[in-house]
């Protein structure tokens, strides 16, 4: 499960955030994950939930995830739209299938409270 | 905030931080990037499932050019030291990453491991830094080594339905080579099905269909490597050169 590899470094990425802001505990987190990032929500929360008790700064963390859903524009007619379709995407106003991914590729902390 | 409402709750700020999860790999990552340009050296991270013919690829892309150019090796595994010596045995420097247990290398284990790399080099120059990821399709393409191109290996048992069930490899990788193409009688695999889906992905992606066996199409992947070294890549460099 990859998530757990990720979920390590979110861990980091977290006591980082809260020793520049001088806070001792994270009390939530928001991330926002694209459908096309490769990160399964349910799994890496399930994992952080696992790494976290191992930090006292982390232990009590709330974890919200917003989950971002993939977006194309056609570079043909500028339409965009969101799909599903992560492999065979065409334009459903032309047809075309030069399209540009404008979301869904995310995989942020969007945002920390910390306890100050 | 606690100072408006009066309450006597420990106070709480939420700071808006827009950052990767993953941004201290990418930072270092970043880092090596910039080293590797500054010294000249074409940088490149092979990712694939177990056994797809790495470190084999490898072997046969040395015999071609080891007299060429000078080859540096970083190999990445779970434990041994077994594709380090392989790489050693043909007579080029190579230094075993272990991770430990971890299924994919990052970016700070490269800074350390080209290091001690340059240690055996003794000051001589490197042209080209070949990084073998754990065999692992999922966890390597999530983790930026600093790499000026990723190369993802398919290997002909695997079943041609690779692409679209690791797609976030296809995607990320400016390579695929669909290796021990000799078996192809042996297995169920279109290779024109592969490719297509593979493209479908990620229009921009080389393709090169290679044997170590045979020796087919190691030419065409070697020839591609000598392109980077000779043109596009020193032009990319020039730019950020003094
Ligand atoms: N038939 C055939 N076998 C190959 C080819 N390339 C590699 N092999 C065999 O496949 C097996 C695995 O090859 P390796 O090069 O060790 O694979 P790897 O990707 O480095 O493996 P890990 O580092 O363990 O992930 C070995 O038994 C090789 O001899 C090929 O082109 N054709
Ligand atoms: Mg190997
Ligand atoms: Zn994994
Ligand atoms: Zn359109
Ligand atoms: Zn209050
Ligand atoms: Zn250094």
């Amino acid at each position: 499960m990859h998530e757990l590899s990720i979920a390590l470094a979110m861990a980091d990425e977290l006591a980082r955030i809260a020793g520049e802001n001088n806070s001792g505990k994270v009390l939530h987190v928001t991330l926002k994950i694209g459908s096309l990032s490769g990160i399964v929500a349910d799994s890496l929360r399930f994992a952080f939930d696992a790494v976290k008790l191992e930090n006292p700064l982390l232990s009590s963390a709330e974890v919200t995830i917003e989950e971002i859903p993939l977006v194309y524009q056609c570079g043909d007619c500028r339409k965009t739209f969101s799909s599903d379709d992560m492999y065979f995407p065409t334009c459903p106003q032309c047809e075309s299938v030069a399209l540009k991914i404008v979301s869904g590729e995310e995989q942020h902390i969007a945002n920390v409270e910390l306890e100050v | 905030m606690c100072n408006t409402c009066g309450c006597d709750q420990k106070e709480s700020k939420t700071v808006a931080v827009h950052q990767s999860l993953l941004k201290a790999n990418e930072e270092t990552a970043a880092d090596n990037r910039r080293h590797f340009e500054e010294k000249g050296i074409f940088a490149v991270n092979l990712i694939s499932s177990p056994g797809s013919g790495k470190t084999t690829l490898l072997e046969k892309t040395i015999d071609v050019l080891k007299d060429e150019i000078s080859i540096g090796v970083l190999e990445g595994d779970i434990e041994t030291e077994l594709d380090a010596e392989r790489i050693r045995a043909k007579g080029v420097p190579a230094v075993q990453l272990t991770t430990g247990g971890a299924c994919h290398l990052e970016s700070s284990l490269i800074h350390k491991g080209f290091h001690s790399l340059e240690h055996q080099l003794e000051g001589k120059k490197l042209d080209i830094l070949f990084i073998e990821n754990v065999g692992n399709l999922v966890c390597p393409s999530f983790f930026d080594l600093g790499e000026q191109v990723r190369v993802v290996l398919i290997s002909v048992p695997e079943g041609h339905d690779k692409p679209l069930k690791y797609p976030k490899a296809i995607r990320t990788s400016q390579v695929l080579v669909l290796s021990k193409c000799d078996l192809i009688d042996h297995f169920d695999f279109d290779i024109d099905k592969t490719k297509q889906d593979a493209l479908a992905m990620n229009p921009l992606l080389k393709i090169y269909v290679t044997s170590a066996t045979t020796g087919e199409g190691i030419d065409q992947w070697v020839e591609f490597l000598r392109s980077k070294l000779t043109s596009g890549f020193k032009e990319s460099r020039g730019e950020g050169g003094e």
